[in-house]
């Protein structure tokens, strides 16, 4: 979506048109459910939080100055409201994930299918420290590049990188060593 | 070259961000650590790159869209509210101002005597009027009518 169009429809949801705000949340619900649903586990929590995110993007619409992309804004916004979630769910981590990781199949059976081995990337992933786990979420998105994250996490573009390698680095260990 | 370098490094060349270079790739070449270390980061990296992107379901924009309205009924709500209850306290204020000004300048009696007044005006009035009454009923009975007319004419006209 190009900067002219894109300003024009958040000129359009400002003057209260709601088929223009409509249009907005079609155009990146893909984008922040994909986002969220890769940070949050559970579908329908992932979904009352992108719908928290829209809530947010409707009321901070006035106030978006159109200086950054709005995608940008966006990836912000989402952001903000998976880090506070994760934050008011820190410390409890789910009893069926711990049981995953002891029931996992032992060193001698490695020869795990495509489907098992996803569960145990996406319960390594769930062991990550929340800003790492959206910086691995959003980067691995069709289309987000270093410098979208940069500037969405308002980071320096070396700190992404850096903070990037070092989620992979203990993901690395994770799958190495809890989730054999 | 130490491992702790090229381990460093590992993940950058897996993410195709570095290129190495003769020092790191000598290493890589003969340490079997680095080197399984390397494998194992372009392992994840094609894993991650396979993670499934879940679609938003089919309902959602509709969903969301009932929840911005909700909220944004509500905040009108509390809007109103708050003005409602400004207003409640501007006109309490307002009344209680002027009644302290009318009790504490002594204009109460005097606001008294000019009622009496009034209402005794009103009574001469009204006796004298009451003969008239039925001419006034008529007079008025025709204003009406004339201004029914008048407007029906008005309405035929526009339409």
């Amino acid at each position: 979506m190009d900067h002219g169009n894109e300003r024009e429809l958040v000129e359009r949801c400002r003057q209260g048109d709601d088929g223009a705000f409509e249009e907005l949340v079609d155009r990146y619900k893909d984008l922040v459910f994909a986002l969220i649903a890769r940070t949050v586990p559970d579908r329908s929590r992932a979904e009352d939080i992108a719908q928290d995110v829209f809530l947010r993007v409707h009321r901070g619409l006035p106030y978006f100055r159109g200086e950054a992309r709005l995608s940008t804004w966006i990836y912000r916004i989402v952001a903000n409201v998976c880090l506070q979630d994760q934050t008011r769910a820190r410390g409890t981590v789910s009893l069926d994930d711990e049981r995953g990781a002891q029931l996992a199949p032992s060193a001698s059976d490695r020869q795990f299918s495509d489907f098992e081995l996803r569960d145990r990337l996406e319960k390594a992933i769930a062991r990550l420290p929340a800003n790492y786990r959206l910086l691995i979420a959003a980067h691995y998105l069709k289309g987000v590049q270093y410098e979208d994250l940069a500037e969405a996490l308002q980071l320096p573009l070396g700190t992404v990188k850096t903070q990037l390698y070092r989620a992979k680095h203990q993901l690395r260990r994770l799958l190495e060593t809890d989730f054999r | 070259m130490f491992c702790d370098e090229a381990l460093d490094a590992v993940d950058a060349i897996a993410a195709g961000d570095l290129t190495p270079d003769g020092r790191v790739a000598a290493h890589l070449a003969t340490c079997p650590n680095c080197a399984a270390a390397l494998v194992s980061a372009r392992a994840l990296e094609q894993l991650l790159a396979r993670r499934p992107v879940p679609a938003a379901p089919p309902q959602f924009t509709s969903r969301t869209l009932v929840r911005v309205r909700r909220a944004r009924w509500r905040s009108e709500q509390f809007l109103d509210l708050g003005f409602n209850v400004a207003i409640g306290a501007i006109v309490i204020a307002v009344v209680a101002g002027i009644w302290m000004l009318v009790h504490r300048s002594g204009l109460a009696a005097v606001g008294n005597d000019a009622v009496d007044l009034f209402g005794r005006g009103l009574v001469t009035f009204a006796r004298r009027v009451t003969p008239s009454l039925p001419l006034y009923a008529g007079a008025t009975a025709l204003l009406v009518t004339a201004l029914g007319i008048w407007w029906w004419a008005e309405r035929d006209a526009a339409l």
